[in-house]
């Protein structure tokens, strides 16, 4: 059997190493764009310098000898043919395949802002070879704008603060971090950035880059008619998943790759996993549907069991928030809990005894019992005691081998 | 493998295994006399709940077979072992996200008091023939048995 992963990120790796703990003999080649294995969630740690992009490695050094695996470095897959069941890679050679995963990831998206995607200091933040080219920038930049709150804007802002430069953020909604806190979480963390110097805009669209007749960026005019000065615009504004080797009319495509709970795209032999599809990009998500996908291309049946997208931990500034599922009540049938205690802050939404959302600010002790009780729907009215009390106590029940359940 | 077993029952909520887990990782010795329980530098692995009419629980890491801490770890710090099913934490890797905090089922793991940048996790005493857990365990609510297999 021969299979065919392109991608080296979560999906990718997880993917090709299922494969291998399933099919001993079988030809596994990875083809990636990127020449090493790195996490991405973690490129803000080079920036910082407390990370070499080494250092990011997420597998073993020996991985690919290791598990008898072909790795391709460096190359990209330009054309898939579906019929024959080939894929042709930039420089022209061509791999046949009987099983294929796509799981080539994203790219920033630079939005249609004016002057953005002329300006010669603009770079997203995605790749290994943005953060390169930040850091060889950087040292004749003293002010840098981050484009857009949310996460990997934050992670930009917090790997920039170890460099001597100004920092501004520029965010649309009313807050940083808008699809992970709340306005009193939010501002806990503004707060802090504020206190190291970073200059916070929210609420306030980017207009127009200012560029110099030879399109170096000299600062970015905002809606509040303000114009920040700046020699560097780093965009986190979001991703579009990597799709230009796919031909119209061949595998379904809606925000990204449609795939169905087996990880399999409509095309038979064709599976897809991680960001590629478009939905929820998030780590676990990519591992696991890699791991899905592997199974399946082995034919060993597996469904994804996970599709919970909406949790995010966040570490900044040594202040740690974990945030599951909805951030604010929907409406008055939600029940809001919040305590507070100083930095500390915990939000717990629950709805017809069972808990919708939260947002566990400064303690995150022991959390993933909350995101149990969220991704399962697990009915907690049965259970008499405070909500922000509730723990794996109260659903304790071991199983034959010694693993734990949920007793409800 | 060899998994930490529980008998719910048994337990009487005495913490001499939450002690043991202690002495064991205490760097200034592992005997009895060495803990400073104040020191906050050493923290237990395990510890014991209370439901809501006061019975105690256990919580144990299972090194579960498909484990959410290694499958939401993005630094490589998280791994499971195929031959001994372990799941061990690499805190030089661990870059401090917390996506295991956060995606434990069980509640297990927590980060620590003192830095707030590590994860305390069960190594199974890394490599003692009995944990210390099980050792000091006066009731037989905690016993080691193989399980069999693992992924």
């Amino acid at each position: 059997m021969k299979y065919l992963v392109l991608g080296a990120s979560a999906a990718g790796i997880n993917c090709a190493k299922t494969i291998r703990s399933l099919d001993k003999e079988g030809e596994i080649t990875v083809v990636s764009k990127d020449d090493k294995v790195y996490s991405r969630c973690m490129l803000h740690h080079v920036v910082s310098g407390s990370r070499t992009i080494e250092n990011l490695n997420f597998v073993s050094e020996d991985f690919f000898e290791k598990l008898d695996i072909h790795w391709m470095k460096g190359k990209n897959a330009k054309k898939l043919h579906i019929e024959d069941k080939k894929v042709v890679l930039d420089d022209e050679s061509i791999l046949s395949y009987d099983k294929l995963l796509i799981a080539t990831g994203a790219s920033s998206f630079i939005p249609p802002i004016k002057n953005l995607r002329e300006g010669n200091q603009v770079v997203g933040f995605r790749d290994a070879e943005d953060v390169e080219m930040i850091l060889q920038e950087y040292s004749h930049v003293k002010d840098i704008v981050v484009l857009g709150g949310g996460l990997v804007g934050i992670d930009v802002v917090s790997g920039l603060m170890a460099k001597k430069v100004n920092i501004s953020l520029v965010e649309f909604a009313d807050r940083i971090l808008p699809l992970q806190l709340d306005k009193r979480s939010a501002t806990t963390y503004e707060d802090l950035f504020k206190d190291n110097g970073v200059h916070i805009h929210t609420g306030v669209k980017a207009e127009e880059v200012l560029l110099d007749e030879s399109n170096n960026v000299k600062g970015l005019k905002i809606s509040s008619g303000e114009v920040i000065p700046c020699e560097m615009i780093i965009v986190a504004t979001g991703v579009r998943p990597n799709l230009s080797f796919i031909s119209e009319n061949t595998v379904n495509i809606d925000k990204g790759i449609v795939v169905d709970e087996y990880c399999a795209t409509n095309i038979a032999d064709v599976f897809a996993a991680g960001d590629v599809c478009g939905t929820h990009p998030i780590w676990p998500l990519a591992v696991k549907q890699g791991i899905t996908a592997g199974h399946n291309m082995v034919g060993k049946e597996k469904k994804l069991e996970d599709h919970f997208g909406f949790r995010n931990s966040l570490n900044f500034m040594d202040l740690q928030t974990v945030s599951i599922g909805i951030i604010e009540p929907v409406d008055d049938t939600y029940e809001e809990h919040i305590e507070e205690d100083g930095i500390e802050y915990k939000k717990i939404i629950v709805k017809d005894g069972i808990i919708q959302g939260a947002i566990l600010q400064g303690d995150i002790s022991y959390c993933g019992v909350i995101t149990t009780l969220i991704k399962n729907k697990v009915d907690i009215s049965k259970v008499n005691k405070n909500v922000f009390d509730i723990n794996y106590a109260d659903f304790f029940s071991v199983a034959e081998d010694g693993s734990y359940e949920y007793v409800v | 493998m060899k998994r930490i077993k529980i008998k719910q029952d048994l337990c009487m909520a005495c913490m001499n295994c939450t002690i043991a887990c202690m002495a064991e990782h205490n760097e200034q010795g592992k005997g009895i006399f060495d803990l400073d329980l104040t020191d906050l530098k050493n923290e237990s692995r395990n510890h014991i709940s209370l439901d809501s009419q006061k019975k105690p629980a256990p919580i144990f890491c299972r090194h579960c077979d498909e484990p959410e801490c290694v499958f939401t770890c993005m630094s490589g710090a998280m791994t499971k072992d195929s031959e001994t099913g372990i799941v061990s934490y690499n805190e030089d890797k661990c870059s401090s996200c917390f996506m295991c905090v956060m995606s434990c089922p069980y509640g297990v793991l927590k980060t620590d008091e003192l830095r707030n940048s590590v994860v305390i996790k069960c190594d199974v005493c890394d490599g003692r023939e009995i944990p210390r857990c099980v050792e000091n365990c006066p009731t037989g609510c905690l016993y080691v048995e193989e399980v069999g297999v693992c992924l």
